[in-house]
Parts: structure tokens; sequence; C-alpha cells
């Protein structure tokens, strides 16, 4: 029997509705990289949730250590040496970075010799003293608000070695991160392995796994497809066992025919409600036919910038121009029927009704208008019919046809819902703000697909995506966003990812 | 009994009609509950009910007052019923665009103390009158609602903080007016409306017996249909439902919100008045000065066993007001503190506000029913069948 510091052996979740874990059966090495590699929804998550004590199983058993364990919280799998770092970091924002990793075990000193109190100058070397060790760069004494993501994960990773933690989970670790950071995670993650900590990596990009990872284990809908040797297995192989179909790496897309300049944005201003300025004396335009992507790291003011396009907010100074007509102060509506369509970043929030069903959520765009209304009157039929239609165009899945409620629908077909709804607009103008987030790779191929029609249809296209490969992929000019200004506009054929990611990280001139 | 639990568990979560069986759940086990509490109190709680749909006209008490009947307490009722449904269905269109109006009473007394005020003193002849007091009504509770929601829309005050104060500002305000101009010296109370303003025909003779005929029932039923009418066909209801579900999202579909949160107010104000004047100028012919009507309270109870749906409101309205209005003959022949009728909508709003958990319990449980019933995933084969993602 080797030596497995983790064995999780049958491992079956289910919730309602959904098998999540599938008799998985997991075993990893002491002091390897041992990474999960699954599409969204595949599993990997749920998985390692269980292995991290916050849920249980409901059937199979965890070894840790060579010992069966069941675990009640996370505080358990704590006790066993287990750290994870979280997408969504849990770190308090006006504390310092060693405030934050002592939290809940601080080290007590006695203060004039007799009044307990917290160590903070201990604690301080001690985490500067475990930075240096595994080249983290971490400043225990900055605050989390002052910190950019990438050091904020750091401080993640801290967190887990000062509980001295020696099995690392990782999940999605650099889907927050530039090209740049993500190089500089992947040394971290091998400093690590070298300390002798044994590291579980949660992800859906093959190239890291290629890079960093001894083994991989590959789940597709929830069940365990193969464990591979990653060295002696190339990058298609994994893809395609992923998917569980054949992968095409790249959507084939033609050169671009440019025609008139559909969106010319100019000295654009916008304040949050803070009165803050997050979009900065912004320009650019965008010709018919042309693919117009803005890449930068999130919260740069992209998500500020396309809501000041479609109206969801005032720009406070400078002029947007829609084919020529001046919509700076127009409404959300005269917008939209003016031509400006917009996929908007957060689905639940803002691009549908939950609880209205998927035939009105398709036409929300339009409701008020004949034939969906005649004077004030709803026509239901109306409704019930172009939601046929478009289901069956854009292969919207759902299981009562238009009656389906949005929320019994998954994220995909719900995005594909309002992507359909927003294309029919036949708009000049379409904004997309992180279309494929969430999505699995056969959503995003046709997502891009459609982003790729559109344009040869002659619709300019407002891409703004966290993902640079999407960027990559789909631009015709690239610009890039840095606390709120635009750094960089240049053709996409001009630039490589390296150069954007270089932009992205407020760099002047690559 | 696990069958039955079954059986009830799929009724809760039919897609149709487990709203009604929700409520249908929550009724039955306030009834429970308030048969338990008249046990302990060494009471026969089927006598109560019964003596409950006595006093309400709905069974026949053993003795009846000179000209008097059955259907004389039944008509008393039907006077509860008409402000009541209206005062849910104000709540309903309020709740339905995301908007808990709870000032339902204090719009409710300003539009009775107008309409009394102003034309319940007058010698002005029925036929003007009676639509002038339910102009009145209409427009004061559409302008206190209108105000609330420009507060809400303007300066984001929320509607439950100013409808509160706007209440005790009302209470105090007609109060004041009420003990210093219109003061009844023997009674204390306000001056009796005339009955050429009052919107119910008093002391007419029914089947030999003396009835109180209200004319607000009329508007109650008309006003539930025109209200399931706005939000079930109307482009104005939908934006209501949509302002409610999501303001965010109705403004991404270019629905001006602001204004949308105001007609909703406006609206919900424009039915609370009704009910004032159908409360104070029909079923009641004066303002106990300083005393917010209980009703407009009870009226968001009704809205929410009726699921806020309109014609929901219509039964719950019934079932409530039969222990609103039973309550005295029930105190008297019972000896039971008549309390025990307010009590019984407190457990009764309790249970109906517990409607999602029900549900839930519910869904839980057909779940993991399902699971038991499927077979282990290991052994249903490789490849399986795809799941929802």
């Amino acid at each position: 029997m080797e030596d497995y510091i983790v064995e999780m052996r049958h491992i079956t979740k289910r919730f309602p509705g959904i098998v999540a874990n599938d008799d998985v059966t997991v075993q990893i090495r002491r002091g390897e990289v041992y990474a999960l590699l699954g599409e969204n929804g595949a599993g990997k998550s749920t998985l390692m949730s269980m292995l991290f004590g916050m849920y249980e199983p409901d059937r199979g058993e965890i070894r840790i250590r060579g010992e069966k364990v069941t675990f009640r919280s996370s505080n358990d799998a704590s006790a066993l040496g287990i750290g994870m770092v979280h997408q969504h970091f849990k770190l308090v924002d006006n504390y310092t970075v060693a405030e934050n990793i002592v939290l809940g075990r601080e080290p007590m000193g006695k203060m004039l010799g007799f009044l307990p109190c917290v160590d903070m100058k201990g604690a301080n070397r001690q985490i500067a003293e475990l930075s240096k060790r595994f080249g983290l760069e971490v400043n225990p004494t900055d605050r989390i608000e002052d910190l950019p993501v990438s050091v904020r994960q750091r401080v993640e990773i801290l967190k887990m070695l000062y509980r001295e933690a020696d099995i690392l989970i990782f999940d999605e670790p650099t889907a927050v991160l530039t090209p740049q950071e993500i190089d500089f995670l992947l040394k971290i993650i091998g400093e690590l392995r070298r300390g002798g900590k044994t590291i579980i990596l949660i992800t859906h990009k093959i190239e890291e796994i290629k890079k960093i990872a001894d083994r991989c284990a590959i789940l597709h809908r929830g069940k365990l497809v193969d464990v591979l040797d990653v060295a002696s297995t190339s990058s298609q192989v994994m893809a395609n066992m992923m998917v569980g179909r054949q992968v095409e790496f790249s959507s084939s897309k033609s050169a671009p025919h440019y025609r008139d300049t559909v969106l010319e944005v100019e000295h654009l201003t916008v304040r949050d409600a803070n009165k803050f300025e997050v979009v900065k004396d912004v320009s650019f335009r965008i010709r018919g036919g042309e693919i117009f992507a803005i890449a930068g790291v999130s919260g740069n003011g992209q998500g500020e910038l396309a809501d000041a396009i479609a109206g969801m907010l005032r720009a406070s100074g400078g002029t947007i121009r829609l084919n020529g007509a001046d919509i700076t102060d127009s409404s959300i509506r005269q917008r939209v029927e003016a031509g400006v369509s917009y996929i908007p970043e957060d689905r639940h929030g803002v691009g549908v009704f939950m609880d209205f069903d998927l035939s009105q959520n398709l036409a929300l765009r339009r409701y008020y208008r004949p034939p969906f209304a005649k004077k004030g009157i709803l026509d239901f039929d109306q409704f019930d019919g172009y939601a046929q239609r478009l289901i069956e165009e854009y292969d919207i899945r759902s299981g009562q046809g238009g009656r389906t409620s949005l929320r019994s629908m998954s994220g995909g077909n719900q995005q594909k819902a309002i992507i359909a709804r927003e294309i029919e607009q036949h708009a000049s103008l379409i904004i997309f703000v992180q279309p494929t987030r969430g999505l699995d790779i056969g959503a995003i191929e046709n997502i891009h697909r459609q982003i790729i029609a559109e344009r040869d249809k002659g619709a300019a296209v407002l891409l703004i995506s966290l993902e640079l490969d999407e960027i990559m992929e789909l631009a015709d000019t690239i610009g890039v966003i840095y606390n709120g200004q635009l750094l960089k506009i240049a053709e996409a054929s001009t630039m490589t990812s390296h150069d954007v990611g270089k932009y992205m990280m407020g760099v002047k001139e690559a | 009994m696990k069958k039955a639990i079954d059986k009830l568990a799929r009724a809760l979560d039919d897609h149709r009609w487990g709203s009604l069986w929700v409520s249908l759940l929550s009724i039955f086990l306030s009834l429970v509950c308030a048969s338990i509490i008249l046990l302990v109190m060494g009471k026969n709680p089927l006598a109560a009910f019964q003596s409950f749909l006595q006093g309400a006209g709905f069974w026949p008490k053993a003795s009846y007052g000179g000209g008097t009947g059955m259907l004389t307490d039944l008509f008393s009722f039907l006077n509860i019923l008409a402000p009541m449904i209206l005062a849910s269905l104000s709540f309903i269109v309020g709740f339905k665009a995301g908007l808990f109006n709870i000032g339902i009473s204090g719009q409710m007394l300003a539009s009775g103390y107008l309409a009394i005020s102003i034309v319940g003193y007058s010698q002005l002849n029925a036929v003007l009158a009676k639509p002038l007091v339910i102009l009145i009504g209409v427009a004061a509770g559409g302008l206190l609602g209108v105000f609330i929601g420009f507060l809400k829309y303007k300066f984001n005050i929320h509607e439950v903080v100013s409808t509160i104060m706007v209440n005790h500002i009302i209470n105090y305000l007609t109060g004041f007016f009420i003990n210093t101009y219109y003061a009844d010296p023997l009674t204390r109370t306000m001056k009796i409306c005339g009955s050429h303003a009052r919107l119910t025909w008093t002391n007419v003779q029914l089947a030999g017996v003396k009835c109180n005929v209200p004319l607000g029932l009329a508007l109650a039923l008309l006003a539930a249909f025109a209200v399931k009418f706005i939000f079930d066909k109307t482009v104005f209801g939908f934006e209501l439902r949509a302002v409610g579900q999501n303001p965010t999202c109705a403004r991404y579909t270019g629905i001006r919100v602001g204004s949308r949160i105001m007609a909703s107010m406006m609206l919900s104000g424009m039915l609370a008045g009704l009910a004032g004047v159908t409360y104070y100028c029909g079923c009641y012919n004066t303002i106990v000065p300083k005393v917010l009507p209980d009703l407009g309270y009870d009226a968001i109870a009704v809205a929410l066993l009726g699921n806020s749906s309109p014609i929901g409101a219509i039964f719950a309205a019934i079932l409530i007001s039969i222990f609103q209005t039973g309550s005295n003959y029930m105190s008297s022949s019972m000896g039971v503190a008549k309390e025990i009728a307010s009590l019984i909508t407190g457990i009764l709003l309790l249970f109906s506000a517990c409607g999602g958990f029900f549900r839930l319990m519910a869904r839980r449980r057909l779940d993991r029913a399902a699971d038991e019933a499927a077979p282990p995933a290991s052994e249903s084969g490789k490849e399986g069948a795809p799941h929802a993602g």
C-alpha cells in the first residue's frame, strides 16, 4: 500500500435534483501537486468542500494519513492540517495582513508582565518570516483594502501556512489573475511543494496543469473519468476527457469588414455612488463589424463603462454618440430603441427576473409594444409564440417551454435566453459583459460563435471580459482599462497576451 | 400516517394549486392552535367555533332580539367584510410592487375623517353625497400614497418607516380636530355622519328583519377583479410586478422605477382610502379620536393568507371577518374574552407567513423520497443520464 496522505473513496454527494459526485475515488500522495480538472458543474468544488468539512458525503469515506475521519465542520479539517483558498477570499478589509492571518489564533503576550494581549509584533515577525521562506512577498503590516487581488490571494495562502496546514486546496486560484500573476502563483506553488506540502489544485485551465501538476483527476458530470500522469498526457487528450467529446481549441474567425462608426465615446467620465470617479476621460469608437474588447483586471471601471453606455449609470462628463446621435442623456428605453443591446455581467441581479417565466423574460425589451401589448393590455399568446421561436432558434433548454420559470433553468440556458433576447433586437451596438462567466466549454464555444456572427452581420460589439483568452480570441481591437483609464487601444493582431497583461497591471509602455 | 404526509407534501409542492393548499394548511394549523388554547381554558373549541359562526350570521342563534334575525348578523358581517377586502387589496397592490404599506390604517383614518367632516354634516342629497364620499376617500388615500412613494423615490426613505410616522401624524392630527371641532359632548367620539353620506343603507327591511346593506361590498368585489385584471393583463401591472421582483432588472428593462413606485403607492393609498370610507361612513358612522383602526393591520394577515392574490384575499377576508364579527357573540355566549379573535388572527398571520417554509419542507421531503426510490447512483451505468448543469 502506497503512502496516501488523502484518500476519498467512493464518495457520492447529492443535492436536490442533481448528483454532484457519483462514486468518486481520489488518492493523493504526500508532497505532490494533484489537479482536479473539470468543467463548471463537474463536481470539483463539491468534492473538495467535503474534504474541507463544509459538506458531509452521502456515501463513501475520507481517510487522512490513513485514518478514517468524519468532519462536522471545517474546523475539524483545519485541525488535521487541511487548508483551503476559496474563490472568494475571506478577509477583513480594514485589518492588516497580519491581523487577518492570526485572527482566531492570536499569539498571546503579557502587557506590563501580567495583562494578556495580542502579541502583534511577534505575529508580524513570524509572518514576515513565513512570507520570505516561500517567496510570497507579502508585507504583514499592509491593510487588506489597499492590496490588489493577487496579494490578497497570497494572504490567504499565508493564513493556511500560519495554521501549519500541509494539505493545501486551491479553488480556481488563477481565475482572477493576469498572466504575470499566474506565473508568479505557479512559482509559489512549486515553492510550497518543495517545502513538503501536498497541494490540490481545482481548475478548468489545462495549461496550468501542464505547467505545475504531477497528476490530474478528470471529472465529468460528477463522475471520475480518469486519473492521468500529467507529464505523459497531451493537452488535447485532457480537454477531450474533460468535455466528454472532441473540442476545437480556437473558433474560426474571418477577417473583419469594418463599416461606419457606430459608437463614439468621447472624454467619458463616470462617478459611482460615492462620487468617486471610476471611469476617467475615456475615449474610443467602435465601427460596425468590429469587436472592440476591453481587457482589464476586475474593478478597474469596465463594468461602470458598460453601464454608462447602456444608461444604467449617468455620465458625469463627456459624450456618447450612437450612429451620430448624442445619447448621453437619453433614458435606458430610448437607448434600447435607438439600438443598444446589453448583456450585463450580473445575470441574476440585472439580466432576468428569476420568478418570471421564460416567455416574459424573453420579451422584456418589447412587451410594451404591439403585437405584445395593445392599448396597454398584454397579449400572452404573442409572448408564447415569440418564446417558442426563440427557444428553437437559440436552442434554449427549458422544462416547460415558454412557461418555465427562469429559476428552474440552468445558468447556461439562462444566459442563452438573455443573449437571444438581446440579439433579437438587431441592435447596431451590442454590449457583452463577461458573457461566458461560469459556463462550460460547450456553452462558451456557442456564445463565441454568436458574438462573431453578430459582428459579421455588421453590428458593433463591445466585449468586456476578465478572461484574457476570450479577449485574445475574439477581439479585432483591444482596449486595456486600468484604474478607470484606457491605457492602450490597439489592433488585436499587434498585441500578445503578455503585452495586454502588462497594460492590465498599469504599465504604460510595454 | 406517512402516506398522508406524502400526499400533503405533493399537494403543497403542486405548481398550480400549491399556494391554495398552503393557505388551507395554515388555517387548519391555526384552528388546531386555537382549539388547544380554548381547551386549556376549559372551553369546548367546537362550541366556540360554532358561536363565531353564529355571531357572523352563518349559523342560527338560539334567540334573536326584536326585528332582527340571522340575516341581520350576516349583513353586519358583510359590512366589515367590505373594508377588509379593500384594505387587503391595498396591501396587495403595494406588496406586488415590493412595497410594504403598513400605513393603511392611517390612510383609512384620514379619508374617513375628511369624508365625514366635509360631506357627513352637509345638506347634500344622497345621490350627490355618496359619490362625493367615495371620491374624497380615493383622493385622500391616493395623495397620501403618492406622498409615501415620493419620499421613497426622492429621498430613499423606506416606506415602512414613513408610513408608521404618517400613521401617528394622522392619528393625532385627526384626533385634535375631532376633539376641538366635531366631538359629540356625550360620547366623546366624532359627531355622527348623516345617513345621506353613508355607504351603507341602514335598517332596510329584508325577509322581515332589519338589515344594514353595504354599498361598499359591491365596490370591494369590483376592486378585487379590477386589481386582478391590472396585474394579470396590463402593461402597467406587469411593470409593477417587475419593479417588485427586482428593481435593478426593471430599470435595465427600461421601466421608470421611481414613477412605478409612486404609482403603486398611489393605487394602494386609493384602495386604503376606499376602505376608510366604507369603514367609517359605512360600517360605522363615527370616528373614535386617536384610535387607528385594527382592520388596517388585519388586512396584512388577510393579504398574506390569500397568497397576495386579489381573489384569494376575498376568501381570506371572509374567514378573518367571521372571527372579528363573531367575537362579540362568542365572548358573551362562551364567557371567553373576545380578544381570542385577535389571537386567532395573529396565529393565522404567523402560519401564513411560514408558507415558504412549508413548501420548502415539502420539496425536501419529495426530494428525499425521490432519492430513496432511485437506484444507487453507482449502479446506474457508467455513462449515466446527464443531470442538469
